[in-house]
């Protein structure tokens, strides 16, 4: 199956290194798509939600506050001011992860309905890690 | 008798100086792990960063995309007239040779500039740093106290906003950093980075994939570019930030390491000479003792 590389850093770390089949990225001018082999594409991020689809049908989404996307045939690089992901193996961890994305998103978003779109989708991706 | 007394005075002292020096390394030592960690953490994203920095702005020479060869940031100006020099020393002395190493490179930096008929204005980052230039009579435009000791990055974007902004302006033509990074657990590393304007030098046409073209998506080209780099260029002033911070702590715990051991070497030669002085009583009372009971018989 065809795969590429996706890397999501923040000046505090990585958040995301790994192989991936596809991804969702939320650009400036709206939410766009990247599969393999996709052309070279730089682009500004705004809030929102990173949906990753790993190799074996896994779904992981990480919350981005403001950031880049520079894409090419092989790999994508997100660069973030600040970034939550949503994972864990258990409910109190992803209850945590999702109140601390909570907090981040709070503090960057400027509309209330910006903030209401990307939580309802921070807590639907929450979910279903949990089902 | 008075001798063996200051000995031991002596004695006490160094002793007590060795307990703070110990104490001083073991505290440099917890503080290290922990802006090690912090260190290694911001220079994935300031490496990513200038990866992609360099790819693109070499892309942007290559393929001559229209309209961007005008931003200021990328422009090198072969003569500069104005540059900023920004140094960053630690808070607090007890270091080796960590401020002195730096400060000496910011006024070779200095003097450099001055025999090219270069104006240079300092904006210095730390109280070590600021107090030497102030001593020396060395004008600074900008002081920033404890920000070396306690890198924010509110605080460091605000600081070298001021630098970007003059820049845009005009004011300046360069941007330089000087510091001293952490290495390893054993050895600091100087730093002179020139900031502002990018290099694209280091990009060759070759090294753009073959076919494919750099598209931006954006309505606006020369604000998302400008925006990255600014990004950019505050990153890197505080992954500087961080990486000296940590190089302050390997210094200090050095410099510690040193003092205590100094210490013990001459408490050691100091217990030497108390003891031969001890001696030397005992044995001129013993014969005062015998030569008097001699002189009764």
């Amino acid at each position: 199956m065809s795969k590429f590389k996706l890397e999501i850093l923040t000046p505090d770390g990585e958040i995301f290194n790994g192989d991936v089949s596809s991804v969702t990225l939320p650009g400036e001018e709206g939410e766009f798509g990247v599969l393999p082999e996709h052309a070279s594409l730089m682009t500004q991020l705004k809030t929102g939600v990173v949906d990753i689809e790993l190799e074996d049908k896994k779904t992981e989404s990480i919350l981005i506050d403001w950031g880049f996307a520079q894409v090419d045939e092989k790999k994508v690089i997100v660069l973030a001011k600040g970034a939550v992901a949503i994972r864990g193996s258990n409910e109190s961890e992803i209850s945590k992860a999702l109140e601390n994305a909570k907090k981040l998103l709070e503090e960057v978003a400027d509309s209330n309905t910006a903030i209401a779109s990307v939580s309802s989708k921070l807590e639907s991706a929450a979910k279903s890690i949990l089902k | 008798m008075a001798n063996l007394k200051d000995i031991q005075r002596k004695i006490k002292s160094v002793s007590s100086t060795q307990k703070t020096t110990r104490a001083m390394k073991l505290v440099s030592t917890a503080k290290l792990r922990r802006a090690e960690e912090l260190a290694k953490r911001s220079k994935k994203f300031a490496n990513k960063l200038n990866e992609v920095i360099a790819e693109i702005s070499g892309r942007i020479k290559c393929s001559k995309l229209d309209g961007l060869d005008s931003i200021r940031y990328l422009a090198n100006n072969e003569n500069p007239q104005m540059v900023d020099i920004i140094f960053i020393t630690a808070d607090k002395g007890l270091c080796g040779g960590f401020n002195s190493q730096t400060i000496k490179a910011a006024k070779n930096l200095l003097s450099e500039f001055h025999d090219k008929k270069v104006k240079v204005r300092l904006r210095g980052v730390g109280k070590k740093g600021i107090e030497y230039f102030k001593y020396n009579e060395i004008e600074l435009l900008d002081e920033v106290v404890g920000l070396s000791s306690k890198p924010e990055q509110e605080r460091s974007d605000e600081f070298i906003q001021a630098s970007i902004e003059d820049y845009k302006a005009g004011k300046t033509d360069a941007v330089y950093i000087v510091y001293n990074g952490y290495k390893n657990m054993l050895t600091q590393q100087l730093h002179v980075n020139k900031i502002l304007p990018l290099d694209a030098e280091d990009f060759s046409c070759e090294d753009c994939p073959s076919g494919s073209l750099l598209e931006i998506e954006a309505s606006d080209q020369e604000k998302l570019l400008t925006d990255l780099i600014e990004i950019y260029i505050k990153s890197n002033m505080y992954y500087a930030l961080i990486d000296s911070v940590a190089a302050e702590h390997s210094a200090r715990m050095q410099a510690m390491d040193t003092a205590t051991n100094n210490a013990k070497e001459m408490v050691r030669s100091l217990n030497v000479a108390y003891n031969k002085a001890r001696q030397a009583a005992i044995t001129t009372e013993l014969i005062e003792i015998i030569s008097g009971v001699e002189s009764m018989k």
